[in-house]
């Protein structure tokens, strides 16, 4: 059907990375072309600049075989490409309708009124194309994730794209809504439409896809028609051939068990969970986003209720209602967001150092300053954080810095369990190298930690025993000197009933 | 993915201090550390040469007398908003201590027992009102601005349901709070300077006052550090009802008279205060000094102007300009803190 748009030695530059490093790519018209690749491979960056939404970016993009510049939604919209947005740029309490044409409602004759006939025409001439019936009129708040999913298509398609960019669009939905969604997508290819599909999935991949491209290390390393890949060629596409990176550590001795979960059963969830984990042992927790792995982490810190199930340290029953009473128990949690649950922006490095642990410190309720500061400066010099940096407001400290500041902020509560979610995500190399060190130095202490990483390679490298969780439930155990890279990923991305009778 | 999703790669990149940022930093370093205090001191200057009253000993006691009710409100109020809250009932609670207080006061023959709880039951009082809306507070259903709003209204009815009459003839061993100077400066001054004192060391060198940093900063990161959120968000309240109630001592020593419009107005001039001085509405950042410079800022502001027969709603103007122009500074200096 020929080239709709080709992407020429695309060139990303992040301070210190390349997200991208010349990727060269075409999508057909009546194709779907399928990205996949691991986290940080390089995939959400290339969609961000044919999206429009990078106005730094190297190397040449054709429609038409003109050159054609991007770098701002406008002119890729202009262009054609549309974006179907995961997770949802709705505004809850607008109609379908609405939501649709939010920023292009008809105007009406009185200033400031739309035409509400006239819109409500045109969504539904839209839904029409998609052969779905939504009704016009509700808020988008009433409608399940799926219909919401096809909202933002339809938004897309009002459009008229002639790119479709899909980005994850199955991760919120269940089986039958994402069959839905691919039977939907096969129609806009077979009405000429160009599709760019990108997804973890690799069985749904293979289903809809007519082309894949597999991204590593902001390269493009494999591509081929569908039809010739197999689930395990892929995989190892896009994991690399090249293990010997992969460099074991030599096996922790293993005390009691310390921290064990059972049935335990978080709220979005239905499936229940078993854990064990031991004194000095590192387990490791492999799967995909949105596979239940951060609400797992919380559940046993306390941060979110857990539905059921029995959370038992050193053998007793321990009832962890709250993140203070699972630190009284001796369980600790670096969280995945940061922002939100780890820094106080506006107190300085030190105070938010010694936050957890300010008892140790007072005499009196009176906070005696010479033994905090020389206390967090001892544990600063331990987890590699510059002492000179801790009157330093947190907010000024870089990535690497304020994960630091997070994780000695939880030894110097000597936690019996510490769990870490995405430690290393968005932090360079160096200090990533230095957390990992860090950890593994924890267990000759007898702490127990549960490591939670997308980044296979370091758990392979870290971890006495690998997890992995899809769909909010336990999928498969490996043990760490066993495990490999195709084996994680095939337990985290594959089902084992095809998505799709094709 | 949304939109945002997308920029978390900027995000991280904004973690990194970009070159050429430290220079355009070490300019407004000054101004953002000592502005209002500079503001101040110009002020004071310009009055002083605009006005041959205005720097005399008497006047400056003059100011200090005038400011020390809404400065001591203006210090539990800062408890709160460092907390990231609000607490708007404040001048519905004055009147309330300062009728129960006086009703005290004006029994008959004073016996010891009297004369303490004319000044112990406001102190309590005050923090049994306060306690009301922490408790409220503290569950986190309801906005704090909404829980105070609702007891503003509320507290002043119960005054003017209370007494609707104003109580006169406090005696005099009562008044001295207001009315009293020890080597020529007003007790109530005294007081206030006592206040500031007590506050500061607590937000300064007390884990409670660590833990009010930690929850207006940040939430759910205390919460996540084992902090009881809760509690704090209470007891800040608590502070404020027990400084209003300690206020309302002075006030009725200096006016003689328990009313039930008393403090009308008052929670307006005390975040006034507050924000002015440079704490941040959204919590976290700020100081007790910082109150207490705001607070010495409109109370020499009304009496200069008043000096220079400014008219009063004129007055009221350039309050009110002050106070966007310290609310936007601070705006300016959080977008740049991100």
């Amino acid at each position: 059907m020929g080239k709709f748009i080709e992407l020429r030695n695309i060139r990303v530059q992040f301070p210190g990375v390349l997200a991208l490093a010349g990727v060269s790519l075409d999508v057909g018209r009546g194709e779907v072309t399928a990205l996949v690749g691991q986290n940080g491979a390089g995939k959400s960056t290339l969609v961000s600049v044919l999206a429009g939404l990078r106005r730094e970016y190297h190397g040449d993009v054709l429609i038409g075989g003109e050159r054609i510049e991007l770098r701002t939604p406008r002119r890729a919209r202009e262009c054609g490409i549309a974006l179907v947005e995961q997770e949802l740029s709705l505004v809850p309490e607008l109609s379908v309708a609405e939501n649709i044409f939010l920023g292009r409602l008809p105007k009406g004759w009185i200033p400031g009124f739309y035409r509400r006939d006239l819109l409500n025409e045109r969504a539904q001439a839209t839904l029409e194309t998609l052969a779905i019936d939504l009704p016009l009129g509700r808020p988008v708040r009433d409608l399940s994730p799926a219909q919401a999913q096809i909202v933002e298509i339809a938004k897309a398609l009002s459009k008229t794209p002639k790119l479709l960019i899909f980005d994850e669009p199955t991760s919120s939905l269940t089986k039958p809504e994402a069959d839905k969604l691919l039977l939907l997508i096969r129609r806009l290819r077979a009405e000429g439409t160009a599709i760019l599909y990108v997804s973890h999935k690799l069985t749904e991949v293979l289903a809809i896809a007519d082309f894949v491209a597999v991204l590593r290390d902001g390269r493009k390393v494999a591509m081929g028609p569908a039809g010739q890949w197999r689930e395990e060629g892929l995989i190892q596409a896009i994991v690399g051939r090249d293990r010997s990176q992969v460099r074991h550590r030599s096996p922790n001795k293993l005390g009691e068990v310390v921290l064990s979960a059972k049935s335990l059963s978080v709220a979005g969830s239905s499936t229940s969970i078993d854990i064990d984990l031991r004194a000095g042992e590192i387990v490791g927790m492999a799967g995909l986003i949105g596979a239940g792995r951060t609400e797992l982490a919380e559940a046993l810190f306390g941060l979110r209720p857990a539905r059921a199930g029995t959370i038992f340290v050193n053998g007793r029953k321990a009832k962890i209602s709250s993140p203070r009473a699972a630190l009284k128990e001796g369980i600790g949690l670096v969280p995945e967001d940061r922002r939100k649950h780890g820094i106080i922006a506006g107190l300085t490095t030190l105070r938010n150092i010694s936050l957890a642990t300010l008892p140790k410190y007072c005499k009196a309720q009176f906070v005696a300053r010479s033994r905090e500061r020389s206390t967090v400066a001892s544990i600063a010099r331990q987890v590699g954080l510059d002492v000179q940096k801790l009157p330093n407001l947190a907010e000024t400290l870089s990535g690497g810095n304020k994960q630091k500041s997070i994780i000695a902020k939880m030894l110097l509560l000597s936690p019996a369990v510490l769990i870490l979610d995405e430690p290393t995500r968005g932090i360079d190399v160096g200090a990533k190298a230095e957390i990992y060190e860090l950890i593994g130095k924890l267990t000759e202490k007898g702490t127990a930690v549960l490591l939670i990483s997308s980044e296979m390679t370091d758990l392979l490298g870290l971890c006495d025993r690998i997890l992995v969780m899809r769909e909010g439930r336990l999928v498969a155990e490996f043990d760490g000197q066993s495990a490999n890279e195709e084996s994680l990923m095939t337990a985290a991305a594959l089902d084992v009933a095809p998505v799709l009778a094709a | 993915m949304t939109l945002s999703s997308y920029k978390t790669e900027d995000a991280i990149i904004g973690d990194l201090p970009a070159p050429g940022d430290r220079i355009s930093w070490r300019i407004p370093f000054l101004v953002r550390s000592y502005g209002m205090f500079l503001a101040l001191a110009g002020l004071i200057v310009a009055f002083a040469a605009a006005s041959p009253f205005f720097a005399t000993p008497a006047n400056i006691i003059n100011i200090l007398n005038q400011v020390a009710v809404v400065g001591i409100v203006a210090i539990g109020m800062t408890f709160v908003i460092l907390a990231a809250g609000i607490d708007l009932s404040v001048g519905s609670m004055l009147a309330l201590t300062c009728l129960i207080s006086a009703e005290v006061a004006v029994q008959g023959e004073p016996s010891t027992a009297t004369m303490v709880l004319a000044f112990v039951a406001p102190v309590l009082v005050g923090a049994a009102l306060g306690a009301f809306n922490g408790l409220f507070v503290a569950t986190g259903l309801i906005a704090p601005f909404v829980v105070t709003l609702a007891t503003l209204v509320a507290y002043r009815g119960l005054a003017v349901w209370y007494h609707v009459n104003p109580i006169y003839g406090m005696p005099d061993w009562y008044r001295f709070l207001g009315a009293a100077r020890l080597f020529g400066i007003p007790y109530g001054v005294i007081a206030y300077v006592l206040i500031i004192g007590l506050a500061s060391v607590t937000m300064n060198f007390t884990r409670f006052g660590r833990e009010v940093y930690a929850v207006g900063g940040n939430e759910h990161a205390s919460r996540a550090s084992g902090i009881n959120v809760a509690r704090v968000r209470f007891s800040v309240y608590v502070i404020s009802g027990l400084c209003v109630g300690f206020a309302a001592l002075i006030f009725n020593g200096r006016t003689g008279a328990g009313q039930s419009y008393a403090g009308e107005g008052m929670e307006l001039q005390a975040i006034a205060a507050v924000v002015i001085g440079g704490v941040s509405l959204f919590g976290g950042r700020g100081s007790v000094s910082d109150a207490v410079v705001g607070t010495l800022v409109m109370g020499v502001l009304f009496n200069g102007l008043v000096l220079l027969n400014v008219p009063s709603p004129i007055q009221n103007v350039i309050i009110g300009a002050i106070l966007i122009g310290a609310v936007t500074l601070d705006g300016l200096f959080r977008r740049r803190g991100e």
